[in-house]
């Protein structure tokens, strides 16, 4: 491939403009177009997050005016203390953070040994079943969910933490498990056989040697579990039903029924519910991108 | 397996192995250690995947109603009355392809262009990857409600700001006028999904070895070209994959539909989804629901045939 002879018409276009500066400040013009840009991205994208932080402390007189405020004239803590004394947001909050912990044990649990056993073992049938939990991890909520409200209601699971915790785990399985044996992948086998050569059991090497080198997979299924269980509307809709099971979001959407929307109380309940997502997305960040290259289907 | 037959003299001359080797065999053999590993997650994953496809693609030969529990045997006149009477049915189908497609385009192009941006690392570079990569684990149900009080005719921001800059004469009920409705959807769904093409974006442009952009700019190639020939190539794959998966998820969407619209109004947005459980729960015909959930399924069986017959995904890679 040469590169010298044929320039891109922007690149032509740059160039003339800039022919006459000396290189430093064309380094520092490119410098600046590049910060500007990672601007604009952020803005783009942090609008509706900054609007949501905003509006949750926010009085109601503020927030109903006819004017935007960019920067709240009078900050007030009163939403989020009348989430906990107006509604049943603790209760949400309650189930849905056992919704999520069941969740993500049932995935980590399983998704760790499936992964391991399809890549330490052979066996006929490998091929077909890694493709069916692909298959699965296609699989959108809803065509689920529909056919799990009726068997569900027949094994009096409607209503119920193991229910829900089920139908969350069905989800984020197929997923997780694909993560797992991806992960897996990367641990090499040899650590393990000098671990059978000091006379280290199959199980005890898996405890010692394999899983801690897969740590990172384990902490980026841990984090999809949760979110995909913290996050989900569609089963908890229709298979949580009782006023006193329903997690955050379809309580949340109780709250917009309601006659009169307060939006300063959704707002900072937003804020609430996004919190766990801002706190993994922040300090996790890495072992996200890293499931996402290495079980990303890419 | 079985005992050992003493017609076979090679084998009568063999020392009868003990219960304890015989059980330690087994313990070695691979087959039997995949498999039994493997048993309680399949078991599992059978009770919650594969018993409640088979069973929606089962009930929707039945005329199952929500108060009966009796399910009566109607063959493929659930099927009949979507494609040929209902009427609405096709109405639904275009409508999910629109705001499939709409979506998926957006979020594609709009992925690509952040995943660019952000991929070089600079000062603020984790605040700023974790502000862009926070929709995605946004519940659904905040991007739904956050929306909605945006797209308030009265008081959200969006009508708000575009009077002040003069950009609208008159507030726009987004959500609340038919012609609006879909592309206000697009709009939300998209600012959320788009983070998963960043990450599929940046998690592919990372693995792009450094060498080769050196050995290109030594070779005297300019941005445009090194992007053209390097980056373009190395994304197409995970691309046509996004494209694929995305457009299956957003084509069976349900969540971000019904918590900002319902359907509404008065059926703009009713795509296949949300009219499957509309059938369910206001119509109480829970056969008919399954009817169209399976026709939602079929998406998903083509969507897979391409999948692996494009890509070899459960290839496995060994590092030895």
């Amino acid at each position: 491939m040469s590169y010298s002879t044929s320039k891109s018409p922007i690149e032509r276009i740059i160039d003339y403009y800039v022919r006459n500066v000396p290189h430093a400040t064309q380094r520092r013009l490119s410098t600046w177009v590049f910060r500007f840009l990672v601007g604009a991205t952020v803005i783009v994208i942090g609008f509706p997050t900054y609007v949501m932080l905003k509006s949750s402390i926010q009085p109601e007189l503020e927030l109903f005016s006819n004017t935007f405020l960019f920067v709240p004239r009078n900050p007030t803590l009163e939403n989020f203390a009348g989430l906990f004394t107006e509604t049943a947001f603790a209760r949400f909050y309650l189930n849905s953070i056992i919704a999520a912990l069941g969740t993500m044990v049932i995935s980590v649990v399983s998704a760790t040994l499936a992964g391991y056993s399809l890549t330490r073992f052979t066996f006929p049938g490998k091929k077909r079943l890694a493709q069916s939990v692909l298959f699965s991890y296609m699989f959108p909520p809803l065509l689920l969910a529909l056919p799990m409200f009726m068997i569900w209601r027949d094994l009096n699971l409607l209503n119920s933490y193991p229910g829900i915790i089920l139908a969350h785990s069905a989800h984020a399985l197929p997923f997780d498990i694909w993560l797992m044996w991806k992960f897996f992948q990367t641990v090499p086998i040899s650590y393990e056989e000098s671990a059978w050569i000091y006379g280290a059991s199959r199980l005890r090497a898996m405890r010692d040697v394999a899983i801690p080198m897969a740590l990172p997979g384990i902490i980026a299924v841990s984090i999809f579990s949760f979110a995909i269980s913290w996050s989900d509307f569609t089963f908890a809709n229709l298979l949580l039903t009782q006023e006193s099971m329903k997690t955050l979001p379809i309580g949340m959407l109780g709250f917009i029924e309601q006659q009169a929307v307060n939006w300063g109380l959704i707002m900072s309940a937003s804020v609430m519910m996004a919190l766990p997502a801002f706190l993994l997305v922040y300090f996790l960040q890495s072992y996200l991108l890293r499931g996402f290259s290495v079980g990303g289907l890419g | 397996m079985g005992e050992a037959t003493p017609t076979s003299g090679v084998e009568a001359s063999v020392e009868e192995p003990s219960i304890r080797d015989r059980i330690g065999d087994l313990l070695e053999n691979e087959t039997v250690l995949g498999y039994g590993s493997l048993s309680p997650v399949m078991l599992l994953f059978l009770f919650i995947a594969v018993f409640p496809i088979v069973w929606a693609l089962a009930g929707s030969f039945f005329a199952i109603n929500a108060f009966n529990p009796v399910w009566e045997w109607t063959g493929l006149s659930n099927y009949e009355h979507l494609f040929f009477e209902d009427g609405f049915y096709w109405t639904a189908v275009v409508k999910s392809v629109i705001f499939g497609f709409g979506s998926v385009a957006v979020q594609v192009i709009l992925g690509i262009i952040f995943a660019l941006i952000l991929q070089r690392s600079f000062r603020g570079n984790a605040l700023a990857r974790a502000v862009v990569l926070l929709p995605y684990l946004v519940p659904v149900i905040v991007v739904g409600l956050v929306f909605q009080w945006m797209m308030n005719p009265n008081y959200g921001v969006i009508n708000l700001l575009g009077i002040r800059f003069g950009i609208i004469n008159e507030a726009i009920n987004f959500l609340g006028n038919q012609d609006i409705a879909m592309y206000a959807l697009i709009v939300a769904a998209s600012w959320k999904w788009s983070i998963f093409v960043v990450m599929m974006s940046l998690a592919r442009l990372e693995a792009i070895p450094s060498g080769y952009y050196d050995a290109a700019r030594v070779n005297g190639a300019n941005a445009w070209q090194r992007f053209r020939d390097i980056t373009l190539p190395n994304l197409k794959g995970m691309i046509v994959l996004v494209v694929l998966l995305r457009g299956i998820w957003m084509f069976n969407k349900f969540d971000i539909i019904w918590i900002m619209t319902r359907g509404g109004p008065s059926q703009a947005t009713t795509t296949l989804p949300v009219y499957a459980y509309r059938v369910a729960f206001n119509q109480w015909q829970l056969g008919e629901s399954l009817a169209i959930a399976s026709t939602l399924f079929l998406t998903l069986v083509v969507g897979a045939a391409i999948y692996f017959g494009k890509f070899n995904p459960e290839q496995e890679v060994r590092v030895e």
